[in-house]
């Protein structure tokens, strides 16, 4: 293969003897892109002629793969420049394909990372040139790899995934939202903007809390009068209850009808947030209730169909601000409900039995469906509640060291167990956030699956298929301590350990696994 | 359990393998003596703390005289987006650099060619820009007439073959012929379908990167008890006739195979142990189910030390068998 073609010797360059003469490289042009077969490997030399004939093919075969190098077109070749000072490879002519999921812009130039930059060159399709002259793939690996841009095990991976089709990007921690962010699940800036316009086309979280809320009320006025919202009434701790439930004994005035009609999302929600508020403070402070339950009329759309067409206008005082809401016409709602009687098999009608064992259906309660508003039922809780103290036996109860639990107010061992919370469930991120912070392990990568790079956007990266750590078999395994400490800083995507041992790249992760426990 | 300490290597083989072994002791000695006669080095590039090999010459020359194997790490150059085959460079196993430098073979350029690229930073660097554009100008120049020598080749055939066909009509012959004529002066071979070549190994003719501090990393690193055990355990199986890769999926130091790895399955598993180390037997057990589980034996080489035995560079191998004794 060498062709040194009558360099000058003045000129004093060692030429390699891998570099292809014109002829070759014109040759070239038109190979096999085939890659052979290995054929199954035998267990041991047995000194026959055919066994050596097998591994001499498969030698030359090899030889001839490892032997071969890489020869394009001009034309398909994207040039470019590396600029050691920047850690950066700039474009000299405009990108190809591969723009869609790497590069990024700077000051109106396309600019590559040095990571894709040489697997690039690796592809075939870049060549980078220094101080105008172009790289070798060797040489591709001296400059551009180095521990502050990216070590030769991070480009391992990294090769390796983007030769699968993956899309790979460096993780940035800033981009992640923190903890606090995700619970009060706060839209965010830049990149994660995706996210949120991604699920508006969908469902915006605005508008499906608006629908959820329009469910729960249409399921209330279907149960003619019945209060789903009982359990949150019932007990202390509302605080914790999310808005949305709060709302219901609100909403399940006649409030769904703008609820849907309305479908700025965004509106609806601080409409609705602002009425939990209220909700909430009025559940809480039970003996002066803000609200006088026993004028407030609860719809009833399930039973009567043929007398309420409209319902009546809410009460004005109950509205907030200069909101004006007529008449309501349910008609096309009514048409909606399926008010046929539910017919059960008999089979179905055992197995209700059987669960209903267990449940007890509050409205299978006489009294309870006696109440004619919230006002009453609440007096009715009270009422039982009061006697139910009494019933209680004196010697446990009255004096000062009582039982842990109400009876009755747990129906399983975990609920027990949650309520005297004396071993108390640990989950996998608790108290990661304070765990002091060590620079040895870092997450490298972000990592795309190949079936999404048709929508992949660099701009709106959206949410990783899952985030790497790279690490190496002569190195430790990560403790419990840096799996929260990676786990937390990557947010609810997974970390993967990608461990690379002299070529070989094995993916693990740590699963946090809960065990199971009883279901009653 | 029982612990059978073994000539298994020796024991197991046929004897061509044994043949084969002196072969290579010999050829490992050879090169030993007489390496001034060597006309050409193998060289190993540094990358951080990796051993590579580059060029397909020295890939190859490493196999075939040392028995080094490797793994291939770069993408292939055929079909460069996959995982299956792989290409240059050839990351080498530190045991594989040492031997290589230690039988004379290698050199490891750490600062290739150093002496000469410090110079290069004004006229000789100009040199080597003007021979790269020379040396592509003549490439094209030269692919152009190749391309257009391929388009007349073409065109004579699919004459003969029309004047093979059809004695009669010459129509079709004639505007063959005219196009023949015409080429020459129409022919364009435009620039852009100019096949360049873009160099695996170090090329030469381009510019030495000042950067090479990250290559002066620790290498060789410190050599300690354990990496002496490695080194002795391989070079002793290597010269048993054993190829050697590394087994760090399977949790030990060697994957033991009887013939090329390309063409034959490893049968053990080499865990290195220096003889005074004790090692808790949960290790020993967990290594030993994992050998049973991929259908390899375990074998634990301990070197001997050499100042109390009389075989200088002796390994012990022992390997764990469950003694089926209820």
């Amino acid at each position: 293969m060498a062709a040194n073609d009558g360099v000058p010797e003045a000129l004093q360059v060692l030429l390699s003897d891998e570099l292809l003469s014109p002829s070759e490289l014109f040759k070239e042009r038109s190979r096999s892109h085939k890659i052979p077969v290995k054929g199954q490997k035998e267990f041991l030399p047995d000194g026959s002629d055919q066994q050596r004939a097998r591994l001499q093919k498969s030698l030359d075969e090899h030889w001839t793969l490892v032997a071969e190098e890489r020869v394009e077109r001009l034309g398909n070749l994207v040039s470019a420049e590396w600029i050691p000072k920047e850690k950066l490879v700039k474009l000299l002519s405009p990108a190809g394909k591969f723009w869609q999921t790497m590069g990024f812009s700077d000051r109106g130039k396309q600019c590559l990372l040095p990571e894709e930059a040489l697997y690039l060159m690796e592809c075939g399709s870049v060549q980078v040139f220094y101080k105008d002259l172009p790289l070798s793939i060797q040489e591709g690996y001296e400059c551009l790899l180095s521990p502050e841009t990216m070590t030769l095990h991070q480009y391992q991976v990294f090769g390796h995934l983007k030769r699968l089709g993956y899309v790979v990007n460096r993780f940035d921690p800033s981009q992640v939202p923190s903890l606090y962010e995700r619970q009060l699940n706060l839209p965010l800036p830049r990149d994660m903007q995706s996210k949120q316009l991604k699920r508006k086309r969908s469902q915006s979280p605005g508008s499906r809390l608006c629908e959820k809320q329009s469910a729960t009320t249409m399921e209330q006025t279907t149960v003619e009068g019945e209060c789903k919202g009982e359990v949150q009434i019932r007990e202390p701790d509302l605080g914790h209850v999310a808005p949305e439930q709060g709302t219901t004994q609100q909403t399940s005035q006649d409030k769904s009808m703008e609820c849907v009609a309305n479908s700025d999302g965004a509106s609806a929600r601080n409409w609705w947030t602002d009425m939990s508020g209220q909700a909430q403070a009025a559940a809480a402070q039970a003996a002066a209730p803000r609200w006088d339950f026993s004028c407030i009329v609860f719809p009833d759309l399930g039973s009567h169909r043929a007398n309420s067409a409209t319902l009546a206008a809410p009460d004005p005082s109950l509205l907030p601000g200069a909101l004006e809401v007529g008449e309501c016409k349910v008609a096309h709602w009514l048409r909606k409900l399926n008010l046929k009687k539910e017919r059960l098999s008999r089979r179905d009608w055992e197995r209700q039995r059987e669960r209903d064992r267990y449940k007890r259906d509050i409205n299978d309660d006489r009294e309870v469906r006696r109440c004619r508003n919230w006002m009453e039922y609440l007096d009715l809780m009270e009422k039982r509640r009061s006697q139910q103290h009494k019933e209680r036996p004196a010697h446990l109860w009255e004096q000062k060291v009582t039982p842990l639990t109400h009876p009755g107010q747990c129906i399983s061992h975990r609920e027990l167990l949650e309520q005297i919370s004396i071993i108390p469930s640990c989950d996998l991120l608790e108290g990661a956030s304070r765990l002091p912070w060590s620079d040895k392990w870092r997450i490298c990568f972000n990592v795309y699956q190949p079936d999404t790079v048709a929508e992949f956007k660099k701009s709106h990266p959206g949410k990783p298929y899952t985030r790497l750590c790279v690490c190496s078999f002569d190195g430790p395994v990560p403790d419990l301590c840096v799996i929260k400490q990676l786990s937390i800083l990557s947010g609810d995507v997974p970390v993967t350990f990608a461990v690379v041992d002299h070529g070989d790249i094995s993916f693990y992760c740590f699963k946090e696994f809960k065990l199971p426990t009883d279901i009653y | 359990m029982d612990w059978t300490t073994t000539q298994l290597v020796g024991k197991s083989l046929p004897n061509g393998q044994d043949v084969k072994c002196r072969d290579r002791e010999s050829a490992i000695t050879k090169t030993d003596q007489g390496n001034a006669a060597k006309d050409r080095t193998i060289q190993i590039s540094i990358c951080g703390s990796t051993p590579l090999l580059w060029r397909s010459v020295d890939i190859k020359q490493s196999r075939d005289e040392v028995g080094v194997i490797g793994t291939l790490i770069g993408s292939l150059a055929r079909q460069p987006r996959q995982n299956n085959r792989l290409g240059r460079p050839l990351e080498i196993l530190k045991e594989e650099a040492r031997l290589l430098l230690e039988t004379g073979e290698a050199t490891d350029v750490r600062h290739p060619d150093k002496s000469k690229k410090v110079s290069e930073s004004g006229e000789s660097h100009l040199n080597a820009v003007q021979l790269y554009q020379a040396r592509l100008d003549r490439s094209y120049e030269e692919q152009c007439s190749l391309a257009l020598e391929e388009k007349k080749a073409v065109l004579h055939r699919v004459m003969d073959e029309k004047q093979n066909n059809h004695t009669g009509n010459e129509g079709p012959e004639r505007a063959v012929r005219e196009r023949l004529c015409s080429l020459e002066k129409s022919f364009s071979f435009p620039r852009s379908a100019m096949a360049v070549q873009l160099c695996t190994a170090r090329a030469g003719f381009s510019h030495c990167p000042e950067e090479l501090a990250f290559l002066a990393a620790d290498w060789p690193e410190p050599r300690d008890k354990h990496s002496e055990a490695r080194f002795r355990v391989y070079k002793d199986l290597r010269r048993k006739g054993f190829y050697l890769t590394a087994a760090g999926k399977f949790g030990g130091d060697y994957l033991v195979y009887p013939g090329d790895p390309l063409r034959f399955h490893a049968h053990f598993i080499a865990l290195c142990m220096p003889m005074d180390e004790s090692s808790p037997l949960s290790d020993i057990l967990t290594i030993a189910r994992l050998g049973s589980n991929v259908k390899k034996t375990v074998l634990l080489c301990s070197p001997r030390d050499p100042s109390d035995s009389q075989v200088e560079g002796d390994v012990v191998y022992s390997s764990l068998q469950w003694s089926g004794m209820v």
